[in-house]
Order: structure tokens, then C-alpha cells, then sequence
């Protein structure tokens, strides 16, 4: 007699269907409370597999479970792929749109009044933020679709923060936003994908610049980690509207806006940070956020450094 | 014209009609003559043909990798030294590097930045006229 003790952990419903299924084929199950944890709904069964009635309606579910399991990999494989192909068709008539824009605000096909240079340069504007939100939609269904690697050097990060403000020092402007980047002295080159990095930090002070009101404060610096020194933390910090504690988890998971008015006010596809969240796990790093509503936030994620590399190299 | 066209004169390879038509007027209207190809043979007969001074080429077309296109006018002697200038998406889609190893001379990601592209082309074929 073969004796086969499954436990089950998971949403309620789940366990629920699971049992639905396995009381169908015929096994005895046994509630379980063993775990002790309230959170997690267990089932556990005993089966005789010796006993043909058993055995056969069981391999069979685990024969479909599988053919399941293949089919629903497909099907993601094939939503990859479809955002894909999507997001390029929309970015290319966009990018046409653009250019044209350009072209016209430029005077080129001859020349236009100040007012009508500053409706084109809006309609720039709102193409180009589309553009930003397509090229977001895209990026994540590729770090979906297949995996990333890495493509890590040993840099400095005053240089990628830098050219971080660079990308943003425009809107900064804008805002009358009073920004500050203070980057350790003496810390050592970072080991890291920098397209990825710079990805990340542009997407933080980008949601820094975009929830602070103007006249507030947006804040860089970067500091070997506490916890490791052979780590380095970067932290982008803000005056802005915060973010209720009971988000701090959701505001990193794909899709997730903390409410609709926010969403409507300040644009974005909801994919931000979860992209971010993945290329700083890629790097074996962390990545959280520190605040409450109305007191600003704090987020911060670590890299290794080359230190860090080193150890990991040797090991 | 059997030195060819050379000097100012840019090659579009381009799929995309209102971008390939975008960018002429933008060339034409700074000083350059164009060309244009909507696919990657076109753009390797062309380039063969006409020997411009420069090749503006998007990666992303119907019929070959624009990176084919560009090992290919790097294995002809005539067009050999040819300046590539490509045009992909954000540098996750292609990676700087594989381009550059196929011969390409220059990388502009999208959405081109009008000003931004005319610096490059200046930069290869001279001050506008």
C-alpha cells in the first residue's frame, strides 16, 4: 500500500475547488489545522494508489493538470507577444505624429505665431507622454515574454544619477521643484546593468516629480547599505502627496494605482514600479518604499557594488 | 552618376509611410537630398545604386532585420564605409552593441528628437547649406 499525503496551501477558493475535485474522484480528505496558520485553508487527503480505483482517475487529472498548466503557458507566452506587436503599431503612427509636430513647430513648412508654436508644442507633449506609457507596456512584456539578462559593468552612480536629472531637469524646471542629489563620496563603482539602473532611477524621480506638488523637494542620494557595505542603497525621496501604508505592497505589483483620481491625474500605465521591482531583483537587490499620506516617500532599492561582485565572484 | 550620389545626399530606409515621408520633408527642408526605401532589398539596391553619403535605417522591417541590411552594406566594397545611422525603439529592444556589430555607425532611439537627429546628420555629412 502506497500511502500519498497531500497538503494544499493557498486562497481559500483554490483549496476549496481542489477539494470539490478530489471528493469527485473518489479520495477520503482529512481537514488539517497541523500549520497552525489562520491565513492558509489546508486540505490533506490519504490515498491507497495500490487500489486501481484510485490510481487511474488520478493520473488522468494529473495528465489534464498538466496539459492545463502547458496551455496557460502558451497563453501568457502568446499575451506577451500580443503586447507586444501592439504597443509597436501604436508607436509608430505616434512617432509620425511627433515628427510632424516638429517639423511644423519648427518653421520648417513655414512660419507659425507663438500661440500656434505653443499648441503644437502641447500636442508634442501629449504624444511624447504616450509614447513614454506605449514604450512601458512594451518594456514589460518583454521582461514577460522571455528572460532578461543582465548585461552588468562596474560604473559610477554620480554620473547615472546625473544623467537621470538630465532626462528630467526640464519638468523640474517646470515645477519650481528643489532638487537635491547627494551621492557618497568615496563609494564604490556599482556592478549593474546600466540601462537597467538608469531605468529604475528615471521611473523613481519620475513618480517623485510627478506626486509633488510644485515649489516641493525631491531628494537623490546614494550610501553603501547599512546592513551590507558591500551593497549600495539609493534613495529617492519627496515632498509629495505620500502614500498610505496599506499600499506600500500593491504599489509594486503590475497594473496597480492606488486609486482612480490619482490614476487620472497623474498619467501612467500602473507598470512602473513592478518593472523596476524586477530589474532591481534581477540584480539580487531590494527595492521598498518608507511613507504616509501627506508626509512625502521615501523609496529605495540597493545594488552590489563591485565589492560586492567580487565576494560573489569568489564564492 | 556613376561615383555615385554621395555628399548630401541621406537614404531613408523607413516601412512606415507618414514616418518615411516625415522625415523627408524634415531632410529636404534642412538642406539634404533623399532617397527612400519601405524595405530591406529596396534599401540594399539602392544604397548599391545611388551610394548616398549616408544611410538613416530603421531596424524593424517587413522583409529582413535592418541588422542584415546593414551586415550586408558593410560586405560590399562599395558601400563598405558607407556611414549607417539606426533607428530602433528604446535601447532594450536591440542592444546598442549587436548593432554596432553589424556595422552600424550611429543608434538613435525613438521617438527621434527632430533637433537631435539633424546634429547627428550634420555630423556626418557637414553643415547645412
Amino acid at each position: 500500500m502506497i500511502e500519498l499525503r497531500l497538503y494544499l496551501q493557498g486562497e481559500g477558493q483554490d483549496a476549496e475547488r481542489i477539494r470539490d475535485l478530489l471528493s469527485r474522484e473518489g479520495f477520503r480528505l482529512m481537514e488539517s489545522s497541523e500549520d497552525g496558520s489562520e491565513a492558509r485553508s489546508v486540505v490533506g487527503f490519504d490515498a491507497d494508489l495500490s487500489s486501481g480505483s484510485h490510481r487511474e482517475p488520478l493520473l488522468r487529472r494529473i495528465e489534464e493538470l498538466e496539459r492545463t498548466i502547458l496551455e496557460l503557458r502558451n497563453l501568457d507566452v502568446a499575451k506577451s507577444q500580443f503586447l507586444t506587436n501592439v504597443s509597436h503599431e501604436l508607436r509608430t503612427p505616434l512617432t509620425a505624429i511627433v515628427t510632424y509636430g516638429e517639423i511644423l513647430r519648427d518653421g520648417l513648412l513655414g512660419e507659425v505665431s507663438p500661440r500656434q508654436r505653443e499648441a503644437i508644442e502641447s500636442m508634442i507633449n501629449s504624444c511624447r507622454q504616450l509614447l513614454s506609457m506605449i514604450e512601458e507596456i512594451l518594456t514589460y512584456a518583454r521582461t514577460n515574454a522571455r528572460a532578461i539578462t543582465l548585461q552588468p559593468t562596474p560604473f559610477d552612480l554620480e554620473e547615472v544619477v546625473g544623467h537621470v536629472y538630465e532626462m528630467n531637469a526640464s519638468l523640474i524646471r517646470q515645477k519650481n521643484l528643489h532638487y537635491r542629489a547627494e551621492v557618497g563620496s568615496g563609494l564604490p563603482p556599482v556592478w549593474a546593468d546600466r540601462d537597467k539602473v538608469i531605468h529604475v532611477l528615471g521611473n523613481l524621480i519620475g513618480n517623485a516629480i510627478d506626486f509633488t506638488p510644485s515649489e516641493g523637494g525631491v531628494h537623490v542620494t546614494a550610501r553603501r547599505a547599512p546592513e551590507d557595505p558591500r551593497w549600495v542603497q539609493v534613495t529617492v525621496s519627496d515632498t509629495g502627496i505620500g502614500i498610505d501604508p496599506e499600499h506600500h505592497e500593491m504599489i509594486f505589483q503590475e497594473f496597480a494605482q492606488v486609486d482612480a483620481s490619482r490614476a487620472r491625474m497623474h498619467h501612467g500605465t500602473g507598470l512602473g514600479l513592478a518593472i523596476a521591482r524586477k530589474f532591481v531583483q534581477l540584480h539580487g537587490g531590494k527595492i521598498w518604499v518608507d511613507s504616509e499620506l501627506g508626509a512625502g516617500s521615501r523609496f529605495s532599492f540597493t545594488l552590489p557594488s563591485v565589492e560586492a561582485q567580487e565576494t560573489l565572484g569568489a564564492a | 552618376m556613376s561615383e555615385g550620389r554621395g555628399g548630401r545626399t541621406v537614404l531613408l530606409v523607413e516601412d512606415n509611410e507618414a514616418i518615411r515621408n516625415a522625415f523627408t520633408i524634415l531632410l529636404e527642408e534642412s538642406g539634404y537630398r533623399t532617397l527612400s526605401a519601405a524595405s530591406g532589398r529596396a534599401a540594399i539596391d539602392t544604397a548599391e545604386r545611388e551610394l548616398p553619403g549616408l544611410v538613416i535605417l530603421d531596424l524593424g522591417l517587413p522583409d529582413m532585420n535592418g541588422l542584415d541590411v546593414a551586415r550586408h552594406l558593410r560586405g560590399n566594397a562599395a558601400t563598405r564605409e558607407m556611414p549607417i545611422l539606426a533607428l530602433t525603439g528604446r535601447a532594450l529592444e536591440v542592444d546598442q552593441e549587436a548593432c554596432m556589430a553589424a556595422g552600424c555607425t550611429g543608434y538613435l532611439t525613438k521617438p527621434i528628437d527632430t533637433e537631435q537627429l539633424l546634429g547627428v546628420i550634420e555630423s556626418y555629412l557637414g553643415a547645412r547649406e
